[in-house]
């Protein structure tokens, strides 16, 4: 028997009951929102297209706005956590608030079919991040061309199938091994991190433009690499913006980039418990709000430290210039392990940071899992989509579903160069999902009253107005902007007309599914519209 | 033969009221509760000289009117918990003393059972839908015998029950849980309850399975992995199973037609083990969605010939 009280007085009385389990620690819930909105692989990866997409865009501005805006999207969703706590996450909210049909379609489309296009990019990450500077760094010359191969189609395409078999591995091993790994990933991580800070803060500019010259020659046999990386940018006509503040405008249109890496504080976000109360929604929000936070905290330190010892003019330049002079990405922590010359330690560097992919990389096909296996049980896809073999626990039917797709895309990816432009989708779809759990959120009072009056979100109120509404409506703004800007502005790469048919067909796919699925139960029998029908109470 | 399966409905009100149109909803032959009916908290309700005073999920509220008392009463009913009204003094009493909070507990338990029965004459014609319910490891030993007295319902734990000519045995025991609840038992007994059941099954090709603890590592038993403070550990990320390996077992020894289960929440699933097919509906009782399963039975073949999990 338990109790729970204000002051003296007790206001609830609890039995002995299965299931009433205590508020998780809030700090793991942090450390997978820092990993999902990952400063290393999405935050360095993004970055290096802000100046040649808005070069008069101010990237720090950019990112503490995005931080602001998406804090809105942390309170939003920390709303619908406590209010419909359940892991499925936003395919269970979209179906119970807005329907079966369009929660298939969303749920579909922006956590399963998407998540093949991410394939290709956490592949391309893999490669920039480790084996590109790590073959760079050992000199090693197999496969041909050395660090060269893995930009060439093969090379592309290898990684990225690397990266969708690790991917695939990790799902199958289950979340409980791999949530230690990612632990372990994440605090060595910081660990690399603060070595880097620490490089660039004991170093001045001059001694980072020896340190480059010297290394790129070394590596690269590049001469007077500095130089020629600030002449290869102007020869494209760009001219470097300084760091200060600038026009709010360019860098407004910065923020729908910064989407790509810091939308995801919500990515894992769960609530488990029967008893809930508004210190659950503290829990939530804290974790994950706390994990954007520090991720934004991250990036402002290290684009600050940028500016003082790489010179923001230079790292603009080198990622204008791109592979044109050294071969490789300029990859920061690998221009940062250049101001120490060992290549021991450069490799251990580069190892070490790459913790942060090896922490992230594995939820890449987890949220298809649960999505597969929700729309199975809801007999929407067939009965065998959530089988789980009995002697090695592999869900292989939900495995074939996502990675089959991947592998096929990934190839597109590698092999066509015209697909690339295709990836810039990846965001754009998610964002359509994020903003309808959004519409759900501010619905909800209409749709569930009851539901509504009993969760802690709706007695959190700011002068007597409840936030977390209000939030919703911050949150359908900042999604209604991006993807406006994403629909309309041809810098994002994402409105071209192939583009929109590849979108497009996704959603056909997702509607078709669901349609035949409707026909084929009904000849059985079965009434896929009942899924969701509530039984009336009187 | 349609059923209508649900469970762990742990004192929902407007689960239960639900449950009750369920037959007349999904044009089903009969309805099963597969255990864990009884709530697991209690709100008091402190009446004061004029006015009564309530705290709800950290809202103090006072409450001037019946109506408003009313209210407040059914609101706490439809989230599984017990409304107490309780004097000052006797708030007092309750707070200090852990077996007059039992005591009370079971006093609000039963009398709301009682309700619901009362309820559920009127909605099943007298019992002229078939209502089956047993307890599961949450419920009071105490409420087996007003079910038991109840002429609308059937009360099936240990029972073989025909409906049809399938044969349905229950069991509302589970393996042992962190929170050391009222029906847990260790696997070997466990196996023997199942086996004592399973006994009476005169086809077990025709034999309907009601456990309340799913068989372990299906994914029907899949809850959230807790530290030793029952604290879920990763920040909730990590799921492991809970459920019984004598169920388990017993399935594949036996291999009836159906098996149906509760007890894990989260879990809602189905899964074929062989010639089994096994399901967890899951429960969200605490938003008022009465989650379950419809099936039909094919009385000549005999098979499941169809089956929907619902969020009714």
């Amino acid at each position: 028997m338990a109790t729970e009280s204000i002051g003296e007085t007790p206001t609830l009385f609890l039995r002995k009951a299965t299931g009433l389990v205590r508020g998780w620690n809030v700090r793991d819930s942090m450390i997978y929102a820092c990993l999902a909105t990952n400063i290393v692989t999405l935050g360095l990866y993004e970055f290096s297209y802000a100046p040649s997409t808005f070069p008069k865009g101010q990237l720090l501005t950019s990112v503490v706005i995005s931080g602001i805006w998406v804090s809105f999207l942390v309170v939003a969703y920390s709303g619908l956590i406590v209010t419909i706590p359940r892991a499925g996450g936003d395919y269970v909210w979209q179906t119970r608030i807005l329907g079966g049909g369009v929660g298939f379609v969303l749920a579909a489309t922006g956590w399963w079919f998407i998540l093949w296009l991410w394939a290709p990019i956490y592949g391309n990450i893999l490669s920039v991040e480790l084996f590109q500077p790590l073959w760079a760094t050992l000199k090693w010359t197999w496969p041909g061309g050395g660090a060269g191969w893995f930009t060439t189609h093969n090379g592309i395409f290898i990684v990225s199938l690397i990266t969708i078999a690790l991917a695939g591995v990790l799902v199958s091993i289950g979340m409980s091994g791999y949530a230690r790994i990612q632990k372990w990933c994440f605090y060595g991580g910081l660990v690399g991190f603060l070595a880097i800070v620490i490089l660039l803060l004991a170093n001045s500019h001059s001694s980072f433009v020896s340190s480059f010259n010297l290394e790129a020659h070394k590596l690269f046999g590049v001469n007077g690499a500095y130089a020629a990386t600030n002449a290869a940018a102007a020869k494209t006509g760009f001219a470097a913006s300084t760091f200060g503040f600038g026009p709010l405008g360019p860098t407004m249109l910065l923020v729908p980039m910064m989407m790509f890496f810091i939308l995801w504080p919500n990515w894992g976000a769960t609530l488990y418990g029967e008893i809930r109360g508004s210190s659950d929604f503290r829990r939530v929000f804290t974790g994950m709000f706390a994990g954007l936070w520090i991720t934004v905290a991250l990036a402002v330190i290290l684009l600050l430290l940028i500016d003082k010892t790489v010179g923001w003019a230079f790292y603009q330049n080198a990622n204008i210039a791109g592979t044109g002079v050294l071969g490789v990405w300029p990859y920061p922590v690998l221009l940062a392990g250049w101001l120490v010359h060992n290549a021991a330690f450069q490799v251990i560097l580069i190892l070490v940071m790459s913790l942060w992919f090896f922490g992230w990389v594995g939820t890449l096909f987890l949220s298809s899992t649960r999505v597969i296996f929700a729309a199975a049980f809801d007999r929407v896809l067939p009965d065998r989509a959530a089988e789980v073999s009995e002697k090695r626990k592999v869900p292989l039917y939900s495995l074939i579903l996502m990675l089959l797709p991947a592998v096929g895309l990934s190839a597109l990816y590698a092999y066509w160069s015209k697909f690339y432009t295709y990836t810039l989708d990846a965001t754009l779809v998610i964002a359509v999902t994020y903003l309808f759990s959004a519409v759900a959120l501010v619905i909800l009072p209409w749709r569930r009253p009851d539901l509504w009056r009993a969760s802690p979100a709706s007695r959190i109120k700011l002068w007597g107005i409840p936030v977390v509404p209000v939030a919703g409506w911050i949150t359908i703004a900042l999604l209604v902007f991006n993807l406006y800007e994403w629909l309309s502005n041809s810098l994002y790469g994402s409105n071209n007309k192939s583009s929109l048919v590849y979108m497009g067909l996704m959603y056909v796919l997702a509607i078709v599914i669901y349609v035949v699925a409707r026909l084929v139960r009904a000849r059985q029998g079965i009434d896929l519209g009942l899924v969701n029908k509530e039984i009336p109470v009187e | 033969m349609k059923i209508f399966f649900a469970t762990d409905i742990h004192g929902s009100e407007v689960c239960w009221r639900k449950f009750l149109n369920s037959a007349a909803f999904y044009k089903a032959d009969l309805v099963v509760l597969g255990g864990d009916v009884t709530g697991k908290a209690m709100v008091p309700i402190t009446a004061y000289d004029g006015y009564w005073q309530v705290t709800l999920r950290g809202e103090t509220l006072r409450l001037d009117t019946r109506e408003e008392l009313d209210a407040i009463i059914a609101r706490i009913r439809n989230s599984g918990f017990y409304p107490a009204v309780v004097s000052p003094d006797e708030l007092t009493h309750l707070s200090q003393n852990e077996g007059a909070v039992d005591q009370r507990f079971s006093t609000e338990m039963l009398s709301s059972l009682d309700r619901w029965l009362d309820m559920a004459d009127g909605k099943l014609r007298g019992g002229q839908i078939p209502c089956i319910l047993n307890g599961g490891n949450d419920d009071i030993f105490e409420i087996d015998a007003v079910l038991e007295s109840s002429p609308c319902v059937s009360f099936a734990e240990g029972k073989l029950l025909d409906l049809d000519g399938f044969s349905l045995v229950s069991m509302g025991w589970t393996n042992p849980t962190p929170w050391d609840t009222y029906r847990e038992a260790p696997e070997a007994d466990l196996a023997a309850k199942i086996d004592a059941v399973a006994q009476l099954v005169p086809d077990l090709g025709r034999a309907i399975f009601n456990f309340h603890a799913p068989p372990y590592g299906t994914g029907l038993d899949e809850a959230p992995a807790l530290d030793e403070n029952l604290r879920p550990t990763h920040g909730g990320a990590v799921m492991k199973p809970v459920g019984s390996t004598a169920v388990r077992d017993a399935i594949l020894r036996y291999q009836p037609l159906l098996s149906v289960h509760g007890h894990i929440h989260e879990s809602r699933g189905i899964k074929r083990m062989n010639r089994t097919l096994a399901i967890n509906p899951g429960s969200v009782y605490g938003d008022g969605v009465l989650q379950g399963a419809v099936i039909d039975l094919d009385a000549r073949k005999p098979k499941v010939s169809r089956y929907l999990l619902v969020n009714g």
